[in-house]
């Protein structure tokens, strides 16, 4: 397969290159790898020691999953009921199928409010659903106020991680984005002064645009609230400021009652950032006569969630609470970083969503960016089994591709069809040893190990030696013997 | 499935066949309370530890913290506004008066705009609870709490705090909460990132400083009165 290497990451899975070929940038890149896994570090540590003094952890993530678990066996009815609640409470609930039409109805909600300019709190939902280029295209000045968004969006940079996504880029980078952005002469390179700068630049905006969009991290079904986790306080301004607010949350955030946030809450930032509890949390329901937005809308966008829901092994795929944990805990996305998996959603969780959303046909190469060592289903706060959805996974995209007319020749598939044959008829299997007998001799140093193959063999050792084929399988030594015996 | 039925039929239509669940059919409410919850519910520290826990926790998110008796509060609150340097705040409607010391800048909040809380140099409130596990203050924005604007705009941030309200564990503020309240902020420390390779920053859009005053009201130990099962 031919792909070139894109300079810049393509973020969207329906054109994005295979993960081997998006990988190829950041193992190139030394020093962005040392970035990646010096972030990775430090959350990791600051995790575990957290994890460690929570002496009823394996409870509590027991108790994630199974609210989980329920809330998607009852998912028509919460959701029922989350519209209802918020209803009543002055909210406007719609439903979306897709992406598209997602966009869409925001874009309605825009155009009935005639708003100009919006102002985001991060959410990997309409990240997922593209919702910013396409608001630009339409001609709405669209504003991210966590301060990673701001940097990739004033940079034209893409997120690499769902909770830090713009670990990938280093403070002097940071300094020049923002002093070409925002026209500040003389700025340091010091996170403090960056940090205040970003300040600076959106307290403006938070006063004066009436419109803002976020994403939700989990609804309430019992109320119709919708609670939003942060540490800056851009989503406290976003919630309160504002006239009119839009939120975009995927059909899978319920939560049956408000009491559930007492498991979520004690796993997610513990998982996320490696802290007791995140800065801020907020909560809101429908809206509230002087305080707040007065106006609010929630889309439930569904696309692709159903299909997920339906099939057995994958549904715990939308257990997912979205803290990036897999991805900090994941030695290939430690190595990688997240920009090679040419989706929003990086890391182990990426792995099997982004194809899953796709309806598995894109994304394809993503179910093998894992070793399997099980480090994300460790870590996981909702014991997400990420490696058996993996396998399933990969099981599904064989099927696919193994019906292939294209990859009739395929080296892969040929072989398996070969093994295939061989291993179904003892008398071809043990000719096709005999076979490989003879063959490898030619390869097969005086010290017994083969130190290089030709062709596809040479992928195995480049990199180690191969033991040479005995003189006799064992099933011949045993026929031998047998009769020696008698 | 209908092509004339609306996005939101399509959608139940759709999560109801992949759940296999007709509707009739569904009572969450039922199996809900039959999910294991074997996480700790009410903790087991003692009341004079759970409050010299949620001190530590406030400190370790360089929140400021003063101690003071009940009766001594109006004179606390005054000295704290004082020793900050500020001279304009805001409280909300519900704020005791007394607690407004005259020879400050007040305004009360009935409906200030924005960009006139935005003026304010601070902000007096009350809490609703404080969670000493994780060192976390719990605002239901009542009259004394505040909009939730109102505690969000000025840079520095002094809430009241009695220590009969600190819980030591988040499952007994839910425990309180007999009704899911409409309007919520949890607050862990001042506003914070760590988005610039790794280093933790104070202070981004959120008041950069929390200072708390806890006053030493008499306190109940809530474990005392549990079963020992709840208590463990």
């Amino acid at each position: 397969m031919t792909h070139a290497v894109a300079d810049h990451p393509v973020l969207d899975p329906t054109v994005a290159p295979p993960f081997p070929v998006a990988a190829l940038p950041v193992l190139r890149n030394p020093q962005l790898r040392k970035n990646v896994a010096h972030a990775m570090d430090v959350i990791q540590a600051k995790r575990a020691r957290l994890v460690e003094e929570k002496a009823d952890w394996q409870a509590l993530r027991s108790a994630g999953a199974a609210i989980r678990d329920h809330v998607l066996e009852n998912l028509g009815a919460y959701l029922e009921q989350f519209e209802e609640r918020c209803t009543a409470a002055g909210g406007v609930v719609h439903w979306a199928a897709d992406a598209a039409g997602a966009r869409r109805i925001v874009l309605e909600i825009l155009r009935a409010e005639k708003a100009a300019e919006v102002i985001k709190i991060k959410s990997m939902t309409t990240a997922e659903i593209q919702l910013n280029p396409y608001l630009e295209a339409a001609g709405v000045g669209v504003f991210e106020t966590d301060l990673a968004e701001i940097i990739l969006q004033l940079g034209r940079e893409e997120p690499s991680h769902i909770v830090v996504p713009a670990l990938h880029v280093n403070r002097s980078q940071v300094r020049e984005i923002f002093a070409r952005s925002m026209g500040i002469r003389d700025l340091s390179d010091n996170p403090q002064a960056l940090t205040a700068a970003a300040r600076n630049y959106l307290r403006r905006k938070f006063l004066t645009v009436p419109t803002a969009i976020s994403g939700a991290n989990f609804l309430i079904a019992e109320s119709g609230g919708v609670a939003v986790v942060e540490s800056e306080g851009n989503g406290r301004m976003c919630l309160t400021l504002p006239r009119t607010m839009i939120t975009v949350a995927g059909i899978e955030k319920v939560l049956p009652r408000y009491q559930d946030l007492e498991v979520m809450l004690q796993v997610l930032a513990r998982s996320a950032t490696g802290e007791r509890m995140n800065p801020y949390t907020s909560l809101w329901t429908g809206v509230t006569p002087g305080d707040g937005p007065q106006r609010f809308h929630v889309i439930l966008l569904d696309n692709g969630r159903s299909q997920i829901l339906g099939r057995k092994t994958e549904r715990q795929t939308l257990r997912c609470i979205r803290c990036a944990a897999c991805m900090n805990a994941c030695p290939v996305y430690r190595q990688t970083g997240g920009h090679a998996y040419g989706s929003v959603y990086p890391g182990p969780i990426g792995a099997i969503l982004t194809p899953q959303l796709m309806q598995m046909h894109h994304a394809q190469s993503l179910p093998y960016a894992s070793s399997l060592c099980g480090a994300c289903y460790e870590v996981c706060p909702v014991k997400i089994n990420i490696p058996e959805v993996l396998i399933e996974l990969r099981a599904q995209v064989t099927d696919q591709e193994r019906r292939q007319v294209r990859r009739f020749f395929d080296p892969m598939y040929l072989g398996m069809r070969m093994a295939g044959l061989l291993l179904s008829r003892a008398w071809l299997f043990h000719a096709a040893q005999r076979m490989g007998r003879l063959g490898l001799r030619f390869f097969t140093g005086k010290d017994g190990w083969i130190h290089s193959l030709p062709g596809m063999g040479a992928q195995w050792t480049q990199t180690r030696d191969l033991r040479g084929m005995p003189g006799e399988t064992f099933h011949e030594w045993w026929t031998k013997h047998k009769k020696e015996a008698r | 499935m209908n092509a004339a039925a609306s996005p939101r039929q399509q959608a139940l239509e759709r999560i109801r066949a992949a759940t296999r669940n007709p509707a009739a059919s569904v009572e969450p409410a039922g199996s809900y309370a039959s999910l294991r919850r074997d996480y700790i519910g009410h903790g087991a520290l003692p009341a004079e530890s759970r409050i010299a826990l949620m001190l530590e926790r406030l400190r370790e998110y360089d929140a400021e913290v003063t101690e003071c008796p009940p009766e001594a509060l109006p004179a606390t609150i005054a000295a704290q506004l004082l020793a900050s340097g500020r001279h304009a705040f805001v409280a909300p409607a519900g704020l005791p008066q007394e607690w407004l010391a005259p020879q400050f800048a007040w305004k009360v909040d009935r409906d200030l705009p924005a960009a006139e809380i935005e003026q304010a140099e601070g902000v007096v409130t009350t809490c609703f609870c404080a969670i000493a596990d994780s060192g976390t203050i719990v605002l239901h924005h009542s009259a004394s709490e505040g909009r939730r604007v109102l505690s969000l705009l000025p840079d520095w941030h002094l809430c009241i705090l009695r220590a009969s309200q600190v819980v030591e564990t988040l499952p007994e503020y839910f425990s309180l909460c007999k009704q899911p309240p409409r309007l919520v902020t949890w607050i862990s420390g001042p506003s914070a990132t760590a988005d610039i390779e790794m280093t933790r920053i104070k202070g981004v859009h959120g008041p950069r400083f929390l200072h708390v005053i806890l006053v030493r009201d008499p306190v109940a130990d809530p474990t005392s009165n549990l079963q020992p099962d709840q208590a463990r």
